[in-house]
């Protein structure tokens, strides 16, 4: 009967999407590629590092759409109704987008990349930006460089912000307990969620958008805070460490069923992520950097610091199991949930 | 709806100043208008009722147990409290309503005429501002840093900053904020409607003030505030924007788990029932309305 029913909502679906224009419409050589990303400076760093170039070569436009996020993805997949070519995935994501079958394989020969680290070439993905999560404090606190500190209240008093997400505050939960980065996964829930009962009474907010954490802390409303650190690398009035932080690679990937012409050109874009000269207008645009090898010379000098994956950050922080998380999202979710419920 | 507020008088109100069809003559032949309503009703059909039903139809596994879904979120003690919290927020934040709402239609009820007009334009105003932007302005007034708070240190009544914010009393605030406009308008009008020679009546036999409004006044305006109050109550069980803002990740209410459910772990056939047993809820509560609102009327 479902079936029955289903099968009707699909036909009428589908008779309504023809009557689009579009749908009916010769496809022509393709003009434009639509790009779902995450919005905010990072969006910005993507027009003017990576889209400009590409449309000066080639003449085709880029439209970007924000937010990012699996939902859009799937929601397109599965009505077989592509709004977008290329989407940005956290590598969490792109691990669930594998299992879903919701992205295309890429083609590394048309892409021909320039040498980008291993991790950032997947047959799948192309990891095109490095971000950290990372401490940040108001200047007139008093300065933090561990997690442990950070739980520590009564050395630091005042106020913390935390991020709304499981994976990027239960590892730095395990390391304020004690446990080594190199020791990490498979991560240890329970002791996780003990050592968060410590400091939840601490806690004003757990943030769910990148922009809050750096205005919370402009506004006084928290001396304490986890972010991401493009957010807070070029803020006034913010320090900030890469000490203990996560580092973590964000994917471009291509939704499955894409046609040949449109994926062709979505290839081309990727080459144009995978030039360094390119990573620096972006790293330039936001503190964020991309996966080629020799990007480090690229940079300016004055701001190296600021950069996730200059050797001097990169060497201090940890990466993340995106398949552990895959793995256990359904767990880990649950009792992220209850947890909350119990502040 | 949105017809409803921008007059700020209800439906019913402007029908009263239309003549009534005599009451046999409806309900025999079909409603005059329905080959015009028709494409309408057509287009409305296809482009949301569709689209919502095939939507909902997710929560019905085709295997062999199609109300797995249902049983889970039965079973899910974290889907049973964020529903029992949302419900009440939405309580707490009617029962402000009616005691914010109600002094205030019964003072721009005493007016004269030009008054109210002038009271009654700040309060509709309230509707041509971003919902964001009057959730967001609260943080400058109640924050650590906010005016209030600046205040009460200055003054020394306290020594820290209170929280205001970043919990339940702080999204209750942003709810009650955005939502009593909708509870003061329609009351305002049947305030408006109500015979004030009752009242001339009462007084003239001797009745004291207090009395006339608790055996006259309160009564005759009671239905409209209850369902002035249910028209809340479900408003509130949609809000996303102030939990979010107000509440600092710590309040969850229905709409904040969906997003999760629908945008961060896709687990559409989860939130297709969550949200299958919020309309049902809400229709449920939409028919008292309608009841109420009805008997309010005679």
């Amino acid at each position: 009967m479902k079936s029955a029913i289903n099968s009707g909502f699909k036909a009428l679906t589908v008779s309504v999407l023809l009557m689009s224009v579009f749908g009916l419409a010769a496809r022509a050589e393709v003009k434009e590629l639509r790009m779902i990303e995450a919005g905010g400076p990072s969006g910005e760093s993507v027009e003017k590092g990576y889209i400009e170039p590409f449309t000066a070569k080639t003449g085709i436009k880029v439209t970007r759409e924000s937010p990012a996020g699996l939902g859009k993805l799937r929601a397109m997949v599965e009505a077989k109704n592509l709004t977008a070519d290329v989407v940005e995935l956290s590598s969490g994501e792109l691990e669930q987008a594998k299992a879903l079958d919701l992205v295309e394989k890429l083609d590394w020969d048309a892409i021909k990349p320039d040498p980008i680290f291993g991790e950032a070439k997947l047959d799948d993905g192309l990891g095109w930006q490095y971000y950290s999560t990372i401490l940040a404090w108001r200047a007139d606190a008093k300065p933090i460089s561990t997690w442990e500190e950070l739980w520590d209240v009564e050395k630091f008093p005042g106020k913390r912000a935390l991020p709304d997400y499981p994976t990027y505050i239960l590892p730095m939960a395990l390391i304020a307990d004690g446990v080594k980065p190199a020791d990490l996964y498979p991560l240890d829930l329970d002791r996780a969620f003990a050592k968060l009962d410590k400091i939840k009474d601490h806690v004003a907010v757990w943030w769910q958008a990148g922009a809050q954490p750096p205005q919370l802390l402009k506004d006084n409303e928290v001396q304490y805070a986890v972010s991401w650190s493009g957010r807070v690398v070029d803020a006034e009035n913010i320090d900030f460490t890469y000490n203990q932080g996560q580092l973590d690679l964000t994917y471009f990937a291509v939704p499955k069923g894409i046609a040949a012409d449109r994926k062709a050109a979505v290839m081309q874009l990727m080459h144009e992520i995978t030039v360094a000269k390119n990573q620096a207008v972006a790293a330039g645009v936001v503190a964020y950097t991309g996966p080629s090898e020799g990007l480090d010379a690229l940079l300016p000098k004055d701001k190296l610091d600021t950069y996730p994956t200059v050797a001097k950050n990169k060497n201090v922080q940890f990466l993340m199991d995106p398949k552990w998380w895959y793995d256990h999202a359904d767990e880990v979710e649950q009792r992220w949930q209850e947890f909350k419920l119990g502040l | 709806m949105a017809g409803r507020i921008s007059s700020g008088l209800p439906m019913h109100v402007m029908a009263d100043l239309a003549p009534t069809i005599p009451r046999a003559r409806r309900g025999l032949t079909a409603p005059a208008g329905l080959p015009q309503v028709a494409p309408a009703a057509v287009f409305i059909l296809l482009l949301f009722n569709v689209p919502l039903l095939l939507m909902l139809s997710w929560s019905i596994d085709p295997g062999d147990n199609p109300f797995k879904y249902y049983a889970a979120l039965a079973q899910g003690s974290v889907y049973m409290k964020v529903l029992g919290n949302t419900i009440y927020i939405a309580l707490l934040t009617t029962f402000a309503c009616c005691m914010l709402g109600y002094p205030l239609a019964y003072w721009m009820w005493s007016l004269r005429a030009r008054s109210q007009i002038l009271v009654l334009a700040l309060v509709v105003l309230t509707f041509w501002i971003s919902i964001l932007v009057r959730t967001y302005s609260w943080i400058v007034i109640l924050g650590n840093d906010g005016i209030v708070n600046r205040s009460l240190r200055s003054l020394g009544v306290t020594e820290t900053s209170v929280a205001f914010l970043y919990n339940q009393f702080g999204v209750i605030v942003g709810t009650t904020n955005v939502l009593l406009p909708f509870l003061v308008l329609p009351l305002f009008a049947a305030m408006l409607k109500l015979d004030r020679r009752l009242l001339q009546a009462a007084e003239s036999m001797g009745a004291s003030q207090a009395r006339i409004f608790f055996r006259i006044f309160l009564p005759l305006t009671f239905p409209a505030l209850a369902a002035g109050s249910i028209l809340v109550f479900i408003l509130t069980l949609g809000f996303f924007i102030t939990p979010a803002i107000l509440g600092g990740g710590r309040v969850p209410m229905i709409a904040n788990m969906l997003d999760l459910l629908i945008n961060r772990m896709p687990r559409w056939e989860n939130a297709a029932a969550i949200s299958t047993v919020l309309l049902v809820l809400t229709l449920l509560f939409y028919a008292a309305y309608q009841w109420v609102e009805k008997k309010s009327r005679i």
